[in-house]
């Protein structure tokens, strides 16, 4: 009976599946998202340095 | 929301069916897969292709180019758009990238789509990217020129010596070779949106019996209302307000025409030919526009000069309280524009009926639209040695 119980709540397979979604979130989705977004507002942050203060060196 | 948790609850705790392994290298391969990926799609929009897919660039820029010797030439390198309009380092290239979201917004409503509307733009499009080289001193030439690497030799002696000159402070190419690889704009006929922006656009009010300096060269009109024109009024002249009706007011320009023909040229001066309006023929015949005064005669050239004020109409706009503004601009332009190429002559070098002639000489040399032109031969006229005693 408690083993079924615990079975029932975390059986093996969907385990296995909840992590791999959550992996494929991860590299797939949101961490490119942010890597692009982080990228995206450093070249923004240059730019408008470059407006107001002239150019950067590097 | 639900999932959000759950996968917040998942993230948050030891892998129970994943090893260790398992995810480190999903996430060592996909961070080369990305990397790999974004640098390649970074690269795809910094080819030829990519930019002369918009027809707005292709149609105009890219036609030019193939006219102009970085296209084709007796070494064989072709410069293409990313090489003079990217920066090459990776940082100045991602922000270069972002700064080109502008140009989608361009694309997007149709900005620059026909030939008319380019060149309605281009000069502000050209004043940018000039900017730009001027930032860098010129970067995007020097990734392939280079002073050091110049072969004097084989240049004319003309050009060895503006080249030389140039080395020695290691100038900005773009400060001489501007319009070698597009269409310059048409500077000409454009209105100056660099004096506007440094002056304004002239006071708020203007007041009865006020006297105002003119702040770009103005129509001058025969009534308040009427189309009419009749001459126009010379950038940075004094003028007294008489009558101010809507948008027009009244002026009186008082000063010294040459008593030859219609004598319709108003001179800021007896013998000085230092231009503060021009009417038309009708304008000058028209009685009442002009009042005469006392004739005089110019012994350096025999010529009789005449007193005289007009009193006509203008546009209320582009007038100034104060003449300092528009000198601050003239020193500023003819310091940068002149001593590019040589050696800067004093403004009291000369006086003012020879500056007209040594300045208009010179003016094929450098891109100045003709409300600064005129504004800086007015401003070299009046503090030539005509009005600055100064040692010579």
């Amino acid at each position: 009976m408690a083993k079924s119980n615990m079975q029932a709540q975390t059986p093996e397979s969907s385990t296995r599946g909840r992590e791999l979604k959550a992996l494929g979130f991860i590299i797939f989705l949101l961490f490119p998202a942010l890597t692009i977004a982080g990228i995206g507002f450093y070249g923004l942050v240059i730019w408008m340095i470059q407006a107001f203060g002239g150019v950067v060196s590097h | 929301m639900k999932w959000l948790t759950n996968l917040w609850r998942t993230l948050n705790q030891p892998t129970k069916a994943l090893t260790l392994g398992a995810v480190s290298i999903s996430a060592f391969i996909m961070g080369i897969i990305f990397w790999g990926g974004f640098n390649t799609a970074l690269e795809a929009t910094n080819t030829e292709a990519f930019c002369i897919s918009c027809h707005s660039m292709e149609s105009k820029p890219y036609q030019e180019l193939q006219e102009t010797v970085h296209w084709s030439n007796h070494s064989g390198v072709r410069a293409t758009c990313p090489d003079c309009h990217v920066p090459h380092n990776w940082s100045r290239k991602i922000a270069r990238k972002m700064e080109a979201s502008h140009d989608v917004w361009g694309w997007l409503f149709n900005t620059v789509n026909t030939p008319e509307k380019f060149e309605a733009k281009r000069l502000e499009m050209a004043s940018r990217e000039w900017k730009r080289f001027d930032r860098d001193n010129s970067l995007a030439c020097k990734n392939c020129h280079n002073y050091n690497s110049m072969k004097w030799e084989t240049m004319s002696p003309l050009a060895q010596k503006q080249m030389k000159r140039a080395a020695e402070i290691d100038q900005s190419c773009i400060d001489c070779h501007k319009g070698i690889a597009h269409h310059l704009p048409e500077m000409g006929t454009a209105r100056a949106p660099e004096l506007i922006a440094e002056v304004g656009s002239g006071v708020s009010s203007v007041e009865t019996n006020q006297s105002y300096y003119s702040a770009l060269t103005k129509p001058l009109f025969f009534t308040d209302k009427g189309d009419v024109e009749a001459g126009t009024l010379n950038v940075a002249t004094k003028v007294k307000v008489l009558d101010t009706q809507g948008k027009r007011i009244k002026i009186s320009i008082e000063g010294w025409r040459k008593k030859i023909g219609a004598g319709r040229v108003i001179y800021m001066d007896f013998g000085v030919n230092i231009l503060s309006a021009q009417l038309t023929k009708d304008a000058a015949e028209t009685e009442g526009v002009i009042q005469t005064f006392e004739e005089k005669e110019d012994p350096m050239t025999g010529l009789k000069w005449q007193r005289v004020e007009a009193q006509i109409w203008t546009e209320k706009d582009y007038l100034l309280t104060d003449l300092q503004p528009l000198w601050g601009y003239a020193k500023t332009t003819f310091r940068s524009s002149c001593s590019v190429c040589h050696t800067q002559p004093d403004e009291a070098h000369f006086d003012a009926n020879t500056w007209p002639g040594m300045f208009q000489g010179m003016l094929a040399f450098v891109n100045m639209d003709q409300d600064t032109q005129a504004l800086v031969q007015k401003y070299l006229q009046e503090h030539s040695s005509t009005f600055v005693k100064k040692e010579h």
